[in-house]
């Protein structure tokens, strides 16, 4: 059996788990995360809620309950967070924009607007102000995109289709690479016969270097053009997810992906190792200390049976809020199903509180209490929780 | 897990190579777990387009949900070869161990008559690609070099795999002494192809017949004590993954206990304190194209851990890009635009980190970049050799 030593072991390759790694990386610990398939976040929009209910994202933190994880981070330690989180971005080819202390609305693909607070550098023009003219182009044979849903919503907007020869988001901004592609679309735009104002288009302005793609269309069209996320397989969610980790396996982090802890290896109330269900012979990993960052039901993290909710790495105690019967609204569409309370309650040092492991923290959004659909906060609630739990390990660990 | 456990959320098409550059693949979702209800037992295969899946395997590393999403499509592919007229390039890329044979044993001749143009001519009639230079054969294979070397207590087989024995024998010579200077005994025995380009062209027979011959040898050597390493990564896989899964041979389950990733097993030896390693300094920038059955893998990047200690070396990993040679799949004609493009994307990544060399453990990813790129491909195996050697030499130069 291999085995491999850190001083960090995170598991989970999300937004929180990347968040976590990073902030130890950064501080000089030798990091491995550990990801069963890609996160939730790859298929995301890209864009990073922090928290709908103000104008001010951080001042609505106040309004949360006291038990909401949040309150345990505190407003500071948010905007620090999301600042990090603005600094590791602005290093690679997808950098953000935004002011963690104000929400913003975007455009959405339907044509209704969204409310977040970062976004990527190119939906910075997605604000618009109502009067605006918006003209959307988008791609013959697109099934994900329909710029109808916009403009039959929106008063001053028209839309024009260009051939791109394929009909996928991905294969769009795979060809959005190739520079006679490039040139060819540019000058299909100047020969664009509409009223001056920007220009929208779906999230396919290329996989690597969106914003060199986004300049060279605005500078040679002169027109102020920005990006709409789409439907998944999302390409922001995409870039997103592997800027986060090629900079951190350029920081020196570890990262092991595909499998799942098969086995956790404790001695007394720590954690020693746990072990990935590889092919042949099974891989260990060793770490002086352990973060979960394994997400909700979608990821994974936390598994419903008809009675009860199980953790499915550490088998820890799950909160649940009531019997089956009160885990739903009746009403799908109405926010709050009491089952979003669902997970792990953690103590002041981001530690499971009802459990006796000393070693191990936890972090986004598989902390009880969380209400992420409810409050939108998904991204940030993960950023923050992320560096707050890498903190509390610091502390233990120095 | 079987496809019923597939939830439909995508993230495998995000990461599928083929489905970005090929529209007549309709990705791994529909050709994994989407088609998997309608390919019942007894049912004739229609999917002709299964065949054009690459079996990098992205899709399964990527799964969140565990679905073996390309164990599903490589069934199919095999179904669907079974059942219908394979091409002739097809059979004469399973069979790349007998080519090889006979290929290295005319070597001279064998070069010179691939770099005709007129052979290019007939090869693009028979279905093979040639927008790569043909690899060049070498008499002096792995299987004709000395068999045993070192006396240490350490005791390894090298499954070496077909590309080091016939194309590049002299780097498999490198991790031969480079094992042997870290206190290993060696030994390189006779063996076959690991039977992944059969798998990948369909002839699950030749496979399992190829299979079958190095589990006894490589079984007859583990009850010995020997570790079994190999530099291939897909090698490999096939070894640690389709023998006892796919292929059901009896003694994979005990080979793929046994079995190495080089540097893998390097690291052990240095981190166990086994091998005292000084590494001296490598002054160079490097791309680190991780091939897609690494990857598959999961043991992490063991050559890159080995990386970070050697002074001066600058390493850039990138790991989100498959070639696009995938093998033998891009010598196939009717997959030329295919690679073509994806080995554009995976070599622009290189070039625009103005390195001054890429790495990669798999010898299709280096012939694929090094010619699209134009950058200078090495195995890890000859920076590792590098940095021993600027050890020594300093060493000597201080005395």
């Amino acid at each position: 059996m291999i085995a491999r030593e850190y001083d960090v072991v995170v598991i989970g390759g999300g937004m929180s788990g990347f968040m976590a790694s990073h902030t130890l990386s950064r501080k000089g610990y030798k990091t491995a995360l550990i990801s069963q398939g890609d996160p939730v976040c790859s298929l995301s929009t890209g864009c990073i809620d922090v928290l709908s209910r103000s104008k001010d994202p951080l001042s609505g933190i106040r309004e949360l309950p006291d038990d909401h994880p949040y309150r345990l981070v505190g407003e500071k330690a948010v905007e620090e967070a999301l600042q990090f989180f603005s600094q590791i971005m602005d290093k690679t080819a997808i950098p953000y924009t935004g002011d963690p202390r104000e929400n913003r609305e975007i455009l959405t693909p339907v044509g209704t607007t969204k409310t977040t607070c970062l976004v990527p550098r190119t939906m910075a023009h997605a604000q618009g102000d109502a009067g605006d003219y918006i003209h959307v182009v988008s791609f013959k044979g697109l099934k994900d995109f329909y710029p109808s849903y916009i403009t039959s919503r929106i008063a001053n907007s028209s839309f024009s289709l260009f051939d791109a020869k394929v009909t996928s988001t991905l294969s769009i901004a795979t060809r959005f690479e190739e520079k006679p592609f490039l040139d060819e679309f540019i000058s299909w735009i100047q020969d664009l016969d509409t009223p001056f104002g920007t220009i929208a288009l779906p999230a396919v302005l290329g996989m690597r270097k969106p914003m060199a793609v986004l300049e060279e269309l605005s500078s040679k069209t002169g027109r102020v053009i920005f990006e709409i996320p789409t439907l998944p397989p999302s390409i922001p969610g995409m870039r997103l997810f592997r800027a986060l980790k090629s900079t951190l396996q350029q920081a020196g982090g570890h990262v092991y992906w595909g499998k799942p802890v098969s086995s956790v290896e404790r001695r007394g109330s720590r954690i020693e190792a746990v072990t990935l269900a590889t092919s042949g012979r099974p891989s260990r990993v060793y770490g002086r200390a352990f973060i979960l960052a394994s997400g909700s039901f979608v990821s994974g993290g936390l598994f419903a049976s008809r009675t009860s909710v199980q953790e499915t790495v550490f088998d820890l105690p799950v909160f649940v809020p009531g019997p089956r019967t009160d885990w739903f609204n009746h009403d799908f569409f109405t926010p709050g199903h009491a089952i979003e309370k669902a997970g792990i309650l953690i103590g002041p040092s981001f530690r499971p509180r009802e459990s006796d492991l000393e070693n191990l923290f936890v972090c986004g959004s598989i902390i009880a209490h969380s209400e992420i659909m409810k409050n939108h906060c998904g991204h940030g609630l993960a950023i923050a929780t992320g560096c707050a739990a890498a903190n509390a390990c610091d502390k233990e660990l120095s | 897990m079987s496809f019923e456990h597939c939830v439909r959320c995508t993230v495998c098409v995000e990461n599928c190579p083929i489905f970005k550059v090929q529209p007549k693949f309709p990705g791994p979702k529909q050709s994994g777990p989407d088609a998997q209800r309608f390919r019942l037992d007894g049912e004739a295969s229609v999917d002709e387009w299964v065949r054009l899946c690459c079996q990098c395997r992205r899709c399964e590393v990527s799964c969140p949900y565990g679905v073996a999403v390309a164990d599903i499509i490589l069934n199919a592919q095999l179904k669907y070869s079974s059942e219908h007229f394979s091409p002739f390039a097809a059979h004469l890329f399973a069979n790349t161990h007998y080519l090889g044979e006979l290929a290295s044993l005319a070597a001279p001749i064998t070069n010179r008559v691939t770099s005709l143009s007129l052979t290019k001519t007939i090869l693009n009639l028979l279905g093979v690609s040639t927008y790569l230079p043909m690899p060049e054969y070498r008499f002096r294979t792995l299987s004709r070099s000395r068999r045993r070397k070192g006396r240490g207590a350490r005791k390894v087989v090298f499954f070496y795999g077909c590309y080091l024995n016939y194309n590049r024998p002299d780097i498999g010579r490198g991790i031969r002494d480079l094992l042997v200077s870290l206190g290993c005994r060696v030994v390189m025995p006779h063996q076959m192809c690991c039977g992944l380009p059969a798998l990948g062209n369909g002839d699950v027979e030749i496979a399992r017949r190829f299979a079958r011959k190095n589990a006894a040898m490589l079984t007859e050597y583990i009850n010995k004590g020997y570790a079994v390493v190999y530099a291939c990564t897909s090698c490999g896989l096939t070894l640690i993954h389709e023998y006892p899964e796919l292929l059901k041979i009896p003694e994979g389950k005990r080979i793929a206990e046994n079995t190495y990733n080089v540097h893998e097993y390097i690291l052990n030896l240095i981190e166990e304190g086994y091998a005292q390693v000084e590494f001296g300094e490598v002054n160079k920038k490097i791309a680190y194209h991780i091939p897609c059955h690494l990857r598959a893998l999961d043991i992490g990047y063991p050559a890159a851990s080995i990386f970070e200690k050697i002074p001066s070396l600058d390493v850039h990993i990138l790991e989100d890009n498959c070639c696009g040679l995938a093998g033998s799949y891009g010598f196939k004609k009717k997959n030329q635009a295919t690679a073509v493009n994806l080995g554009k994307i995976a070599s622009d990544a290189i070039r625009d980190l103005e390195v001054d060399a890429f790495v990669s453990d798999c010898g299709a990813c280096r012939m694929q970049l090094g010619t699209l790129s134009g950058v200078a491909g090495e195995d890890p195996s000859q920076i590792i050799l590098e940095s021993l050697k600027n050890a020594q030499t300093k060493k000597r130069s201080l005395l």
